[in-house]
């Protein structure tokens, strides 16, 4: 994992500071709080937070929805995948937890330039906590085609506060959770 | 080529290895007087735990000539460095000294026994304890002719679908709920073309409507799919190199050219596409209960250690998770609810190709209980083939995997290799003993 030593710091704060914001609405909306954004030359091109809740789909994580508002908006402005692919290799992702394995996976699909990510996430993590998706380095696939791609990665940015979301929501955030820990059997220990 | 015949192999959370040779860790051990056993073995606990060795038994018990037995108790685990007596904690160091304990090293097997011949090659190093798996997914333990029948027929549902109409062949998903033998929804993959971008109530009500028909079919042009390879390789690998499979080639999507009035999508794997489908059906079966979903989605971004004993306690088995439904059904008034199904627990998926680590993580997320596949995926497989997600023992749910293994000619051609091969299925079902994470949680 790179460290934050010549970057550019104020501007990561800042896109961090974004990607908490959307977390935040996350967690009004009593999702898991986690939110990202994804920016093209220094410039965001497209938010993204957390759904499970509300879809039902347990995939619908941050990453998951901002990709498909870039992919939407920029096929509707006709894009070919080439060109598609070629800005998604000028893109840098921020997020406030660790992309889990599916979405680290989709990033180097995606071929993303970076992520910047705020806590690890040691159960899911897929740049470095579980797998390491992010260093994956050149493959030849048959074909003699190198197209296994890594990206940048870099974490602990704003990691107090992203955790600090998450805490809040397993606090106080979900009334309508059950306690599994709370029914008779469960009492039984083996 | 041996005509493969149709076959379920259990794919187990680690590799297999012979059990002659198993992994093992040196330790630090001596000879000592039966009579300072239990002394030895309590303060031992203290100072010296073998936390990640809770199957290696502290003592060894050799029968010597002559009727006579002799002890040996594990000191500590000996160092990795060059000299193994570095690093000997000094508790330890104090208790060989004031007992005056001859140490030796000596090796024991660093994981718990998966099966009895697994326990029976360990204890011949150092004994050690072994828990049958009291934790069991229906079919790990073998399955009956009814089942395997079962799990044939879905499979050949996905190989029908895998095959698209223009003869490119894809990959397919088909999500079943055992109980009632039925199919929730299919899909196949959708990296090229994509029907209903964003129009998600039209998804719904097709894969409703006709669940054992293709809700969608991914068209993949302009891709050669049939290149076939000139040297013949082992047995085991395709013959050819089906680039039209998502999962195959997940990074080659942008190579691949579609018509250029529909939508396209990477990310649109077969299994991606029946999970959203799968959510779809749950929306429209059982509107208005939004709120259930909470209970464990939130688990999947669970991070710091400080909120993983909440993660612990919510950690449950199949039958608890029924059970949670149920109370919640109960406290909401809704006694339909019971019936609705939590992501997809309960639920196997057939899929034709070994998933990729961003589907066979879509599925862990989505809970699913059982994967079925049909090839293995040595380019990107997450089931075995290059990751193995079902022995990552941190993930918060882990389904059980199964090959089902038959002749890929089955690709080629039309239907009759279903009806020829299964008729001459002899039903054979190898299975590897399973342990469960779950298991090790209770010991703690």
């Amino acid at each position: 994992m790179a460290s934050l030593g010549e970057e550019n710091l104020p501007g990561t704060l800042a896109f961090m500071e974004l990607a908490i914001q959307q977390a935040k609405l996350a967690l009004d909306s009593l999702e898991v709080p986690v939110g990202c954004v994804i920016v093209e030359d220094g410039k965001l091109i497209a938010t993204g937070r957390n759904r499970t809740t509300e879809t039902r789909n347990a995939t619908r994580h941050a990453e998951m929805e901002a990709i498909d508002v870039l992919l939407e908006q920029w096929q509707k402005n006709g894009l070919s995948k080439l060109e598609v692919a070629e800005i998604f290799s000028k893109c840098s992702l921020y997020v406030t937890c660790e992309p889990c394995i599916m979405c680290a996976a989709s990033l180097s699909i995606l071929g993303i330039k970076e992520v910047y990510y705020g806590c690890a996430n040691d159960k899911f993590g897929g740049c470095g906590s579980i797998l390491s998706l992010h260093s994956s380095s050149s493959k030849l696939l048959t074909s003699g085609t190198p197209l296994v791609k890594g990206f940048k990665c870099t974490g602990g940015i704003m990691a107090t506060e992203a955790v600090s979301l998450l805490q809040r929501f397993y606090e106080q955030g979900n009334p309508n959770a059950p306690k599994p820990h709370r029914q008779p059997g469960q009492q039984v220990l083996h | 080529m041996e005509r493969a015949k149709w076959e379920i192999i259990h794919i187990p959370e680690k590799p297999p290895v012979s059990p002659t040779h198993q992994p093992t860790v040196d330790v630090l051990a001596s000879v000592i007087d039966p009579k300072l056993a239990n002394t030895l073995v309590r303060r031992l606990n203290q100072i010296a735990p073998l936390e990640n060795f809770r199957h290696v038994k502290r003592i060894q018990k050799k029968h010597m000539q002559g009727g006579k037995t002799q002890l040996a108790i594990i000191l500590c685990l000996a160092s990795e460095n060059e000299n193994p007596l570095d690093g000997i904690p000094n508790d330890v160091l104090e208790l060989i000294n004031s007992y005056q304990l001859s140490a030796f090293i000596t090796k024991v097997c660093k994981y718990a026994a998966l099966s009895k011949e697994e326990w029976e090659e360990q204890c011949k190093l150092w004994p050690t304890s072994y828990h049958p798996p009291t934790y069991n997914i229906e079919g790990i333990a073998g399955f009956s002719e009814e089942d395997s029948q079962s799990v044939f027929s879905f499979m050949k549902s996905a190989v029908k679908l895998a095959k698209s109409d223009d003869g490119q062949v894809v990959n397919a998903a088909v999500i079943v709920d055992p109980l009632v033998k039925q199919i929730i929804v299919s899909a196949c993959d959708e990296i090229c073309s994509w029907h209903t971008p964003m129009d998600k109530t039209s998804v719904e009500a097709s894969c409703l409507e006709q669940p054992d028909i293709a809700t969608s079919q991914g068209v993949v042009n302009g891709v050669v799919s049939h290149e076939t390879l000139l040297s013949k390789g082992p047995p085991d690998e395709p013959k050819q190199l089906y680039t039209g499979v998502s999962c195959l080639y997940p990074w080659r999507w942008a190579e691949h050219q579609s018509h250029a009035s529909s939508y396209w999508h990477p990310l649109r794997h077969a299994a991606v596409v029946a999970i959203e489908y799968s959510a779809a059906r749950d929306r429209r079966l059982f509107p208005g209960l939004g709120q259930i979903g909470n209970q464990s989605n939130q688990l999947d971004h669970t991070l710091s250690a400080s909120i993983s004993s909440q993660a612990k306690r919510q950690k449950t088995n199949l039958k608890k998770v029924e059970d949670v439904e149920k109370l919640d059904a109960h406290c909401n008034g809704f006694h339909s609810d019971a019936a609705r199904p939590y992501l997809c627990t309960g639920y196997d998926i057939y899929l034709v190709w070994e998933p990729c680590a961003m589907c066979a993580m879509a599925l862990v997320h989505q809970r699913i209980r059982r994967i079925f596949y049909a090839f293995p995926n040595p380019n990107a497989g997450a089931l075995g083939s290059v990751h193995r997600l079902q022995g990552e023992k941190s993930l918060n749910h882990h389904y059980a995997v199964f090959r089902v293994s038959l002749p890929e000619e089955i690709l080629d051609g039309g239907d009759h290799h279903f009806d020829i091969h299964i008729n001459l299925t002899g039903l054979y079902t190898k299975t590897l003993a399973y342990d469960e994470s779950e298991n090790d949680d209770k010991k703690g």
